[in-house]
Parts: C-alpha cells; sequence; structure tokens
C-alpha cells in the first residue's frame, strides 16, 4: 500500500517514534565518545556509526513526520520526555566506560538490523523502501561490533572480565528493546510490520548468543514479561529528562529560530 | 560542555606509570570512487590484522567522498623501487615504443589532401598518444 | 618503506651533513620536487618536519576539544551531523598526521604520551573556552579559516606524504569552513539574542585567531634553515595580514564590531572597546589592525592559558581509559587466537 489507512496511522506513528528515538539517543550518547575513543582509527569510524545512528533516526523521523504534520527536527527536538519512545537501555549513561558502550551497541545494533529487516518487508511502500536501505548500513554496524566483541573477549583477562561484567549488567535492560509500542498486533496483522519466524526474541537472543560464545562470553536474556511497560509507553528512566535537558539547551534558547 | 565530559573525574598529572604500548602494524589503504575506475592510495591505518584495517578503512578513507571499494594491504607485504638507486624508465632513446615516437601527419600529406588527412586522423586514438 | 625508529630525534645544528648528499638534496628542493620516506634527508630536516607534523596532529586531536563539548547540545540534526563528523574529521586528520610523523620515525604511543605529560605542544589556540553555541559558530568560521589559510602554504612544502595529507586535509577544512560562515550568516541574520551571542563569542576568538599564525616575525628566530628547505613556506606576519584582510571586512558586513578585549584567567572578556585601527589602506589593500596582546600569547604558550590544564587532562583521560582496549587488541594476548 502506498497511502495508509486511517487506523493504522497512529500504531505506526508510534512504532516508527521507537526505533527513530532508539536511534536518535543512541547515536547522541555514541556520538559524545568523538575524539575520546581508545584506539584514533576506532574513534573514527565509531563516530561515522553515531552519524548513522542519527542519519538513520532523521529519516524515520521524516515518515512519521509526514504523518503527524510535524517536521523531524520538531520531532526530535521539541517533544515532551514522555512523548519519545526509545528503551531504557540508549538512555543510560556509559560514564565513557568502552565495555558498556561496545556492549550496549551489541543489543541494539543486532535489535535494529532485526526490526529494519522486517520494515523492510514492509507491505506500507515509503517505508519498505527506506527500511531496504537501512537495514544494509545496520548491517555494516553489526560487523563492526562483532568484531569489537570478539576481539575484546579473546583479548586477554582483563578485557574479558570487562566484557562480561558489562554484558550482565545491560542484559536486564537491553531486553527493553522488545517491549511492544501500542497497537503493533495491529501493524503485525495488515503487514505493516511483518511477524517473523521464529519469532523477534528468540532470533534476536540465537543472534546474540552466537556471537558472545564465539567471542567466549556468556549471555544470558530473559524474555520480557508481557505487562512491563517502559520507554515504549513514555516512562523512562531518571537519566532521560537529565539527557533531554541537555539535548535540548541550544535548541530551547530560540526555540522558533534558525541555527 | 557535555556534561559527562565536565564531570569526569580528571586523572592526576605527573608522568605516567603505564609502560609504553607500542604501535600496532600499518596498512596501506587504496579506494576506488567509482565502479571501473583505478584504486588510488589514500593513506595509512594502523591494525594488528587486515580485517580489522578494512573496518577502520572503510570507515575513515571510505567516508570522505563517495566510495564503491577499497583494498588494505600490510605494508609489510610491499616492496619498492628506490628514486635514487633503481633505474626504471631507460635514459635511451624510447620513442620506438610510442605513438607520439612516429611523426606520420606530414607523410599522409604526401598523398592526401589537407581536409582528407584531418578526416583521416578524427579516427586516431589521440588519448592513447 | 620502513624507517629506522632509532634516530636521534633533537635538533642538533652543530651537525656536518655529508655534502655530496645535501648539495642534491637542497637543489631538488629548490626545483620544488617533493621529499620521500625513504629519501636521504638532513637529520634536521627529519626531525624539524616531524616536529612540525607531530604539533600539527597534537593541535588536531585537542583541537578535537572545545567543538568535541558541543556535540551533545547542537541545536539541529543537520547541524548535529555536521558538528560530529567536524569533529571525527580532527580525529582523522590527527590519525593522519601521526602517521606522518611515525613513518618519520616515532612511535604513535610515545608521541601520545608526550603530549599528555607536557612533553610536547599542541597549537595555542585550543586552550581558550568555547562557552557558548556561538563559540563552536567562531571556531568553525574563523579558526577554521586561519588553519585552511596556514594549511594552503604548508601545502606547497617539501616533505611529499605532508604535502598529500595537508591536502587531503585543506579538502575537509573546506566543509568545516562553510559550515561556519553558513552558521555564522544565520545568527547574524537571526534573533537579536543570536546576534548577541554571535558578537560575544567573535570578540573571546578575534584575538586568539590573530595569535594563530604565531608570533611576529621579528621575535620568531628560528624559521630560516626551514623556510630554505620549504617545512615552513609563509612568514607568520604575511599569514596573519591574509587573514586579517580576509575576515575583517567580511565581520564588519555582517554586522560584527571588532574589539580590542581585555581577558581574566576564564579566558572570558572583562574589557572591550573598538579597535579603531580597523581600516583599508586603500594605497596597498591591505587592512589594518590592533596587533593582539602578545604578552598573553607567551603566558598561553608556557601552560597558563585559560585551558591548558583541562585539555591535557581530558586527553590524559582518554589515552588511560582506552589503555585496556589497547592491550587487548594491539599488545600480546593470553588467550587463543581469533578464529
Amino acid at each position: 500500500m502506498d497511502k495508509l489507512p486511517n487506523e493504522l496511522k497512529q500504531p505506526l506513528v508510534e512504532l516508527l517514534l521507537s526505533v527513530a528515538d532508539d536511534k536518535f539517543i543512541l547515536g547522541h550518547r555514541n556520538a559524545d565518545w568523538t575524539g575520546l575513543a581508545p584506539i584514533l582509527e576506532e574513534d573514527i569510524a565509531f563516530s561515522s556509526l553515531s552519524q548513522d545512528e542519527i542519519s538513520h533516526a532523521i529519516a524515520i523521523y521524516q515518515i512519521a513526520a509526514g504523518l503527524v504534520g510535524s517536521t523531524a527536527d520538531k520531532l526530535a527536538y521539541a517533544r515532551k520526555p514522555d512523548e519519545y519512545l526509545c528503551a531504557e537501555l540508549v538512555e543510560l549513561s556509559d560514564e565513557f566506560n568502552w565495555a558498556i558502550a561496545v556492549c550496549r551497541n551489541f543489543f541494539c545494533d543486532h535489535h535494529d538490523y532485526l526490526r529494519l529487516g522486517r520494515l523492510a518487508h514492509s507491505s506500507y511502500v515509503p517505508l519498505a523502501q527506506l527500511a531496504g536501505r537501512l537495514v544494509a548500513e545496520e548491517q555494516i554496524h553489526v560487523q563492526h561490533v562483532d568484531m569489537l566483541l570478539k576481539r575484546l573477549g579473546h583479548g586477554d583477562t582483563e578485557s574479558r572480565e570487562r566484557m562480561q561484567s558489562a554484558l550482565d549488567r545491560l542484559a536486564p535492560l537491553a531486553t527493553g528493546l522488545l517491549e511492544p509500542t501500542q497497537g503493533i498486533e495491529l501493524l503485525e496483522a495488515k503487514g505493516v510490520y511483518p511477524r517473523i519466524e521464529p519469532a523477534m526474541f528468540e532470533r534476536w537472543t540465537e543472534d546474540l548468543r552466537h556471537v558472545a560464545e564465539a567471542s567466549e562470553l556468556k549471555l544470558q536474556l530473559q524474555a520480557p514479561r508481557a505487562e512491563a511497560i517502559g520507554g515504549r509507553r513514555g516512562r523512562h528512566s531518571d537519566a532521560f529528562a537529565s539527557l533531554l535537558d541537555e539535548l535540548t539547551e541550544v535548541y530551547r534558547l530560540e526555540p522558533e529560530a534558525a541555527w | 560542555m557535555s556534561r559527562l565530559r565536565d564531570h569526569l573525574p580528571l586523572p592526576a598529572e605527573g608522568a605516567l606509570i603505564s609502560p609504553p604500548e607500542g604501535d600496532a602494524t600499518p596498512f596501506e589503504v587504496f579506494i576506488q570512487l567509482l565502479r571501473g575506475k583505478p584504486h588510488v592510495h589514500a593513506g595509512t591505518v594502523d591494525a594488528v590484522d587486515s580485517e580489522m584495517a578494512l573496518q577502520f578503512a572503510r570507515e575513515h578513507y571510505g567516508q570522505d567522498q563517495a566510495c564503491v571499494h577499497i583494498w588494505v594491504v600490510p605494508r609489510s607485504a610491499m616492496l619498492g623501487t628506490d628514486y635514487e638507486h633503481d633505474v626504471i624508465w631507460r635514459s635511451t632513446d624510447r620513442s620506438y615504443k610510442l605513438a607520439r615516437g612516429y611523426q606520420v601527419h606530414n607523410r599522409w600529406r604526401q598523398f592526401r589532401s589537407k581536409e582528407d588527412v584531418k578526416e583521416y586522423e578524427k579516427e586516431d586514438l589521440k588519448e592513447h598518444y | 618503506m620502513s624507517v629506522s625508529a632509532s634516530v636521534d630525534l633533537k635538533l642538533d645544528w652543530d651537525i656536518q651533513e655529508d655534502p655530496v648528499k645535501l648539495v642534491p638534496f637542497e637543489e631538488r628542493i629548490t626545483k620544488g620536487e617533493l621529499v620521500e620516506p625513504d629519501d636521504w634527508m638532513p637529520h634536521n630536516y627529519r626531525v624539524g618536519m616531524l616536529r612540525m607534523a607531530e604539533h600539527h596532529a597534537n593541535s588536531e586531536i585537542v583541537g578535537a576539544l572545545p567543538e568535541g563539548e558541543w556535540i551533545t547540545r547542537a541545536p539541529t540534526l543537520r547541524r548535529k551531523l555536521a558538528l560530529i563528523a567536524k569533529v571525527q574529521d580532527e580525529v582523522g586528520h590527527g590519525q593522519m598526521l601521526y602517521r606522518v610523523s611515525q613513518d618519520l620515525g616515532k612511535p604513535r604511543d610515545q608521541m601520545l604520551r608526550d603530549l599528555i605529560t607536557g612533553k610536547t605542544k599542541y597549537h595555542n589556540v585550543f586552550n581558550y573556552p568555547a562557552p557558548t553555541w556561538a563559540d563552536v559558530v567562531m571556531i568553525q568560521w574563523l579558526v577554521d579559516g586561519a588553519a585552511i589559510m596556514n594549511q594552503a602554504t604548508l601545502a606547497d612544502g617539501s616533505y611529499g606524504p605532508y604535502v598529500r595529507t595537508m591536502k587531503r586535509i585543506n579538502m575537509e577544512e573546506a566543509f568545516h569552513f562553510k559550515s561556519g560562515e553558513d552558521m555564522v550568516l544565520t545568527m547574524m541574520s537571526g534573533t537579536p539574542k543570536q546576534k548577541q551571542m554571535a558578537q560575544e563569542a567573535f570578540d573571546r576568538w578575534w584575538a586568539p585567531c590573530l595569535m594563530f599564525f604565531g608570533p611576529l616575525d621579528k621575535e620568531s628566530v628560528k624559521t630560516s634553515p626551514f623556510m630554505r628547505w620549504r617545512i615552513k613556506t609563509a612568514t607568520n606576519d604575511d599569514l596573519r595580514q591574509r587573514f586579517v584582510d580576509r575576515f575583517a571586512p567580511a565581520a564588519l558586513d555582517l554586522g560584527l564590531k571588532i574589539h580590542i578585549t581585555v581577558k581574566d584567567q576564564d579566558g572570558m572578556v572583562t574589557e572591550k572597546r573598538e579597535d579603531t585601527e580597523i581600516r583599508r589602506n586603500e594605497k596597498t589593500g591591505y587592512w589594518h589592525f590592533s596587533q593582539p596582546d602578545w604578552n598573553e600569547f607567551h603566558r598561553v604558550v608556557k601552560g597558563n592559558g585559560p585551558l591548558n590544564k583541562k585539555r591535557v587532562a581530558l586527553r590524559r583521560f582518554s589515552y588511560e581509559q582506552g589503555q585496556w582496549v589497547r592491550r587487548a587488541i594491539v599488545g600480546g594476548s593470553d588467550l587463543p587466537p581469533l578464529c
């Protein structure tokens, strides 16, 4: 379909915002590393991937903005905290701990790869076209983060311990990525967000476990509780208000001005 | 200041306690800007193996301009000539192996009119001269 | 293609270079030929070139810090992307220039350690604060504008790898400068508050930019052999004049005022008055301007600028927090190799 039936509009906007907000906030967090990462070449690469996250977010915001009559910038900068639909995992500050930064990307990139892969088969044509391009780029992210995980898992005892402890710390938060947005069943039923077999959680954990094992790391993931309510319903960590405050600091000086 | 950067526990000054680390090894990077065009040397990355070098190269030298293909080569695998001691192109007359060593224009003029020679030379592969 | 890492890295003007090698070397430079890493070169040429490339590399990675602070707060999506890309470019330039320096004989790790223990320096201009978004704007417009002018002359130098790197860098600096111009034009056609922010940031950056090109030629002693070898190709005063000729009229046209300022220890302006010297000399075409406070320049060079300690501390933090990563990835491993 080229035109979206009315009853699908709100559910799709929420789904799009959850994808774009995850990417925007992750890119925002990761970009803070630019100039400070452990190896110059990796600094450049990591920054390049952060730019991708934000660029992907913009492209998805633009589709959402078209549906609600807004702009990508307004969606990114001018919503209230409880109108953002990102998962708590991306909100967390990594405190410039490289192990946390890498492991967070590990969870997010594999998840985004599956999510964009599903959207690439969406019955809503403009979305399918966009997601098809983005998923090819997401694959670069998956390759890169897998390389980092393997090398640090295999590196030495210290690096393996640091990586293991970061994985253990983030794993409970990571499953929050899979919290469904409102009305997702309808989108699935209409093929706007096609289902996959095996289902998302199984696919994602299988992908992650495969790489973790090849990296000599252990990974325990509990399937998310169906009744858990978090970022996808606008409920965020305490860190998020402060993050948003910083992100919009200049924008809020003169919200109507051009910058 | 980024809030996170502003609240970092900044390290003490003075000499570093840790021992020097040493560098990874250099890999030369060649980029191709369009399919079918030659690869050109773009720069160097330090890495521990080709796979890592390629990951680094594609996000560094591959992102400054539109780029379709990248090669990385460990510098240790490259052997080069020496500007001072290695002669490559010979100093004796090599015009016999160059198109521009053959001045046929005036010869043709003995057999054909000026216009005909001009017309004939249009088909010449001038870029190969 | 390797270069011995055991060269002694100190300048030594008592060395008698072999004239059989020195004379053709200097002839080649006079002809405009480029020197390549494996070529014979005078000891002081190697050291001078290494010092310049290392200082330049240091400046790039420290220069990534003042603007890096603003990545988290850029006011629009496009500006955010551009700023990340710009800061990333500085890191990329640092990487390329460290590579040039590595091939002249000094390991990268040693250069990073020397930087954070104060054994080597970086460019003075990065010791000044960027307290508002408008400072990002002025850095990209004025500091990058100054850097392009400087680097355009460096791209006319004699050391092949450095010259090629400079050309590549200048291509990217052109984007930084245009993005800076775009931002300054936007702010100066914006709200009164934006214009005021821009003026205040301009006041903070004008003098550091005049100092950007280094001390007055009459105070600058060691340049002559480096000029002969085309390690350096233009004098400080020439470049400074070129900068003023381009940026003074541009600033005035935008509605900015050029001030002589007094600053406190933190680099914030406490007093200012209009620079009444600013005018074009109709005969020569050159612009007159007041010299900046050169005492301040020397204070900052000696390490007593507003942010010297903080900038170096952040570089040190980056080095120390990344040690375990480099040890694991680059260093020896005590686990089976990756399959």
